[in-house]
């Protein structure tokens, strides 16, 4: 209901522009209509593609890697949870353009000092940046639903003898998890919009496809318009799926 | 060195939270089928003293022995740590796992039984503690004291040697404070060794070999339960025991 109104409002508010200012819009370059329009609609959609499966890897990966920073990240014992706060406070201070160049440029440079000789491709450059800037992020949302947990909890398990993954495994992550759910779909919809600045190092998704069309057919309006609904519905689609899926979870702890 | 009849032997016990010196100089030993009902004002250490003898809480000095073996590294701990079941004031079922499961998972993961043994088991045990239709529901669907009667069997399963029960009906609803404690007594007269920590001075009557009076981080007095009633001697016990057997 929600998603079809917003949907319907943005296209309204760009057809209306359309009208009542005949010489400012040029439909026609994405107009499905003309053989010209359909293809350049055809080129530009054909990003979404990348821009998922750059997020997607990302995403998972940065949940992954969130973890990993996280669990040591709440020891009680210094020297265990040193590094996961020095990585946090690090990778959350960098920004993402910057650290994009550095890994795309400046990585493969640094490893060959090492003797390792890796060519890091844009799909691959844009992944790792990804997934290491958000994994600061998803590490923090890790830490405050699992510390969010009763402490009785972690008590209980060990009295039935569970070790401590046998606690994480069992007792306390399938009960954080649910609360983790609503702001980790947060970060992953922030991940496939951040996934645009791989559009600079060449990526050939949305945002670059975008840019390639303006450059050969100087309809920057017409095109930019698109690409902002290219990426709204992307994201309602995520958003949608993210709530069947607490509903299906029980995020939802009033009930 | 130490009696061959001791199950817990507390020696020289301390425990500071910063500045609060919770525990001071706390001996305790209790013999193998032995219950004590520890009782006290709140904040005189009793749930600390319990809490550290099945190691939730570290301390700064003294010695714990457990069934003879020193607590004092991981390797004797996790030895131990089947032998000592706890039930906790809060319950501390897990909520995402249905009744059987909450019973099951310690067997299972932690004793390596396997998973029809561990139900076997789980259900001789609920049937203990009177709960036998409600096996597959989630604990929220349960009374408080269904849940703490659960809980119970949740430590029960795990076939310890002595049980600390902390406060286990502070949390209940007047009229579900019997049927757990029903449950204790039961598992006392079946020669459990048991420290509970609680309120419920009728029970203590009923249940205790010797009760131990605490104040202040300290151990004030140790008497068999008709001479703690009747003779208290310390004035700071004397005192208590008005306040509370007063209504």
């Amino acid at each position: 209901m929600k998603l079809k109104f917003s949907l319907w409002l943005v296209i309204l508010l760009a057809l209306a522009g359309c009208s009542s200012q005949p010489g400012i819009w040029g439909w026609y370059v994405i107009d499905p209509r003309t053989v010209a329009g359909y293809n350049n609609i055809r080129f530009l959609l054909n990003g979404f593609g990348a821009t998922i499966l750059l997020s997607l890897i990302a995403a998972g990966l940065s949940m992954i890697i969130g973890l990993m920073v996280a669990l040591p990240g709440m020891s009680t014992n210094r020297w265990i949870s040193f590094p996961s706060r020095i990585y946090v406070e690090l990778v959350r201070a960098i920004p993402l353009l910057p650290m994009l160049f550095w890994v795309f440029y400046g990585l493969p440079v640094v490893l060959k000092s090492f003797g390792i000789t890796v060519s890091i491709d844009a799909f691959w450059g844009a992944i790792i940046t990804l997934a290491i800037s958000d994994s600061a992020f998803t590490s923090e949302i890790y830490r405050s639903g699992i510390q969010s947990i009763n402490k009785g909890q972690t008590e209980a398990a060990k009295t039935v003898g569970l070790n401590y993954s046998q606690t994480m495994r069992y007792v306390i992550l399938p009960q954080a998890i649910k609360r983790i759910l609503p702001p980790l779909a947060n970060q992953f919809i922030y991940i496939v919009k951040m996934s645009a600045f791989a559009s600079v190092i060449g990526m050939q998704e949305l945002t670059r496809r975008a840019n390639e069309l303006v450059v050969t057919e100087y309809r920057p309006l017409e095109i930019y318009t698109l690409l902002i609904l290219e990426y709204l519905i992307l994201v309602l689609i995520i958003s949608f799926f993210v709530r069947w899926l607490e509903r299906k979870m029980g995020s939802d702890e009033s009930k | 060195m130490s009696d061959r009849r001791k199950a817990i032997e507390v020696r020289n016990l301390n425990k500071w939270y910063g500045e609060f010196h919770a525990l001071k100089d706390v001996s305790v030993t209790v013999s193998h089928g032995e219950r004590i009902v520890v009782c006290g004002p709140s904040g005189s250490g009793k749930s600390t003293l319990i809490r550290c003898i099945n190691s939730l809480e570290e301390y700064d000095s003294g010695n714990i022995f457990v069934q003879q073996i020193e607590m004092k590294d991981e390797a004797s701990i996790n030895k131990i740590f089947s032998e000592i079941g706890m039930v906790f004031q809060q319950f501390n079922l897990f909520p995402h796992l249905s009744i059987l499961d909450n019973l099951t998972l310690g067997p299972i993961k932690a004793l390596g039984l396997s998973k029809t043994d561990a139900e076997e088991r789980a259900m001789n045990y609920l049937k203990r503690v009177r709960i036998t239709d409600q096996a597959n529901k989630k604990p929220s669907a349960l009374s408080g004291g269904q849940q703490q009667r659960v809980a119970i069997a949740r430590s029960l399963c795990m076939e310890p040697k002595i049980m600390l029960f902390d406060e286990p009906t502070s949390a209940l609803d007047p009229e579900m404070i019997a049927e757990v404690l029903d449950v204790i007594v039961d598992l006392a007269e079946d020669g459990m060794t048991m420290i509970c920590v609680t309120h419920e001075m009728g029970f203590a009557r009923r249940a205790a070999d010797r009760m131990i009076f605490m104040d202040q981080g300290k151990v004030i007095e140790t008497a068999e339960p008709k001479e703690f009633f009747e003779a208290p001697k310390s004035k700071r016990c004397q005192e208590f025991l008005s306040q509370i057997l007063q209504h």
